[in-house]
């Protein structure tokens, strides 16, 4: 994705977005509703030029792509299927113009648990098993690189949590899997990487663990004896706030550099646990800036 | 490309709307027994003096003028209803070169339409022999040529069905224009002044039928009429202009 812009009228939906995603992990793509996450799936699927900038698939434009889905699964609107058509007819009517075979398609319903409802009209599937229909197509060709848009949508605690096993494990056998959502929460568990947009620019392009260390904000310190071990953590620079429970919130310090301290007075302590703010309240943050559909504040 | 045609095939194939529209002209073409033994038994009833003036409008052309509507249906359908459903973005994912997934969908749509058309006529002519006999009832001469060319004109109107569609995206607006086509422009056209009305007349895709297969020895309501040549390079127009624009606007224009 390099310099990637795409207008629709005036107002640019994706403004010179670049980033790279890499084989062998779950990306997370994260941003407000409208931000130009399902914008940069499109243009990256061929489905809406770009107005300028390009978005290559393994360095190849998708409408240059023979095969397309042998190399690229897509799932974009889970809703999308014409619903007078049996799941089996539907996903053999996708793989017969990519030369995949009848037996891929009954492999595929069978991984994605609908086996059973496979002769079926998809008319009548609830919106989850039209999500696992989607990412049944998407799995069809066996590609390196799968697109979910919004995979969780619709799907209970358990297709939440089907998602998140199957995605770790397709990244696991080396494949690209990028993951769009505007829940940090979701990501927080399935992702590794993250590539954060918000009115079509790129904020934040990390893994987890990075935004989860950016936004430390302290040590969680319990003990017996307050006043005595907040004397010591001062004398040794830190600042300290006791809370409402009597906790002490340190900052300026470590966890290791407060154990040992405590220990250097014998002072017991019952509780050191580095806070950070959630991941949610970090994404939040970083896309405050640019809430398209915002509450007003 | 076969590979993309096979997808369409089977794309129209498992779509409920083919069906209903193809039991829709199985439908017109059966109750064309009720005109052609209405006209069996009207014949006999006449003094053989007032025979040689009962007229019938030829059964097989009725039936595919019919088609002609009910398939035209069947092509905006075919384009529409992915659309509408949003299946077009899994379509034109599988198949990103979009001209050949257009062309594919003409193709099946072409041989589908054609073979409907033909099998109307040709059941209606046989169907309408066996009811109607040998009375020499003036408009059921049988004319082969006619017959051929009315299927034709029914596979015509799937591919501008289609391309309609693909240009407007939706089944109302395509369905009206097709509409419009087969009957209200002909309506209109017939009302024009004089020389006019003869000029557009001609132009009609059913006029073209007895242009290119000749009149049969009847005087068309279409008027004078073109040249068998002409009248075939407007029936080329007819599929060329529209999916050729359809070809053009799905390439440049983004799915929705």
């Amino acid at each position: 994705m390099t310099e990637l812009t795409k207008r629709y009228g005036g107002a640019p939906a994706v403004d010179r977005l670049s980033f790279q995603v890499r084989p062998g992990h779950v990306t997370g793509f994260l941003g407000p509703n409208g931000a130009g996450k399902s914008t940069t799936m499109r243009v990256l699927l061929g489905l809406a030029a770009p107005t300028s900038g390009t978005a290559l698939v393994n360095g190849r434009r998708y409408a240059d792509l023979r095969f397309p889905m042998h190399e690229v699964g897509a799932l974009l609107d889970a809703s999308a299927v014409y619903g007078g058509r049996t799941a089996v007819d539907h996903l053999r009517c996708l793989a017969r113009a990519n030369r995949i075979g009848t037996s891929r398609v009954a492999a595929v319903l069978e991984q994605v648990g609908l086996a059973g409802v496979g002769r079926k009209r998809t008319g009548g599937f609830s919106l989850g098993m039209r999500q696992r229909l989607g990412i049944a197509a998407a799995l069809l060709g066996d590609p390196g690189v799968l697109l979910l848009d919004e995979p969780v949508n619709g799907l209970d605690p358990e297709g939440v949590r089907w998602i998140r096993e199957l995605t770790r494990a397709l990244a696991a056998e080396g494949r690209t899997v990028l993951i769009s959502s505007h829940l940090m929460s979701e990501m927080e568990l399935t992702a590794d990487r993250l590539v954060i947009i918000g009115r079509g620019r790129l904020i934040a392009e990390t893994t987890v663990r990075e935004l989860a260390a950016r936004f430390q904000r302290g040590v969680l310190v319990r003990t017996g004896r307050v006043p005595e071990l907040a004397r010591a953590l001062e004398a040794a620079g830190a600042s300290v706030l006791v809370e409402a429970d009597g906790a002490l919130a340190v900052g300026g310090l470590d966890a290791v550099r407060i154990g040992e301290l405590a220990a250097r007075d014998g002072i017991p302590v019952h509780e050191v646990t580095p806070r950070s703010a959630s991941l949610e309240e970090a994404y939040l943050a970083l896309t405050a800036g640019s809430l398209e559909y915002g509450a007003a504040r | 490309m076969t590979d993309a045609f096979a997808a369409e095939w089977l794309k129209l194939r498992t779509a409920r709307s083919t069906w209903y529209c193809l039991g829709v002209v199985a439908l017109i073409a059966g109750l064309m027994a009720l005109p052609a033994w209405y006209s069996a038994r009207l014949w006999d009833g006449l003094p053989p003096a007032r025979r040689a003036s009962m007229e019938v409008s030829s059964l097989p052309e009725q039936a595919c003028w019919a088609a002609y509507l009910v398939m035209g249906v069947l092509g905006v359908l075919a384009i529409t209803s992915e659309y509408s459903t949003g299946m077009i973005r899994a379509t034109l994912t599988a198949v990103p070169r979009r001209r050949t997934a257009l062309v594919a969908k003409a193709g099946v749509v072409a041989v589908v339409a054609l073979a409907a058309g033909e099998a109307t006529g040709f059941t209606v002519l046989a169907a309408a022999r066996l009811i109607i006999g040998d009375r020499p009832i003036h408009g059921q001469e049988t004319h082969l040529g006619r017959i051929l060319m009315s299927g034709v004109v029914v596979m015509v109107f799937a591919l501008v069905g289609l391309s309609v569609g693909a240009l407007l995206r939706s089944t109302a607006g395509a369905i009206v224009v097709v509409a419009g086509l087969w009957h209200i422009v002909p309506v209109l056209v017939h009302l024009l002044p004089a020389p006019w009305s003869d000029r557009f007349g001609s132009l009609m895709p059913a006029a073209l039928v007895e242009e290119i297969a000749g009149s049969g020895g009847q005087n068309s309501i279409y008027g004078a009429g073109l040249p068998p040549a002409a009248a075939v390079a407007v029936l080329v127009a007819y599929v060329v202009v529209p999916l050729g624009a359809a070809g053009i606007a799905l390439e440049r224009r983004d799915v929705p």
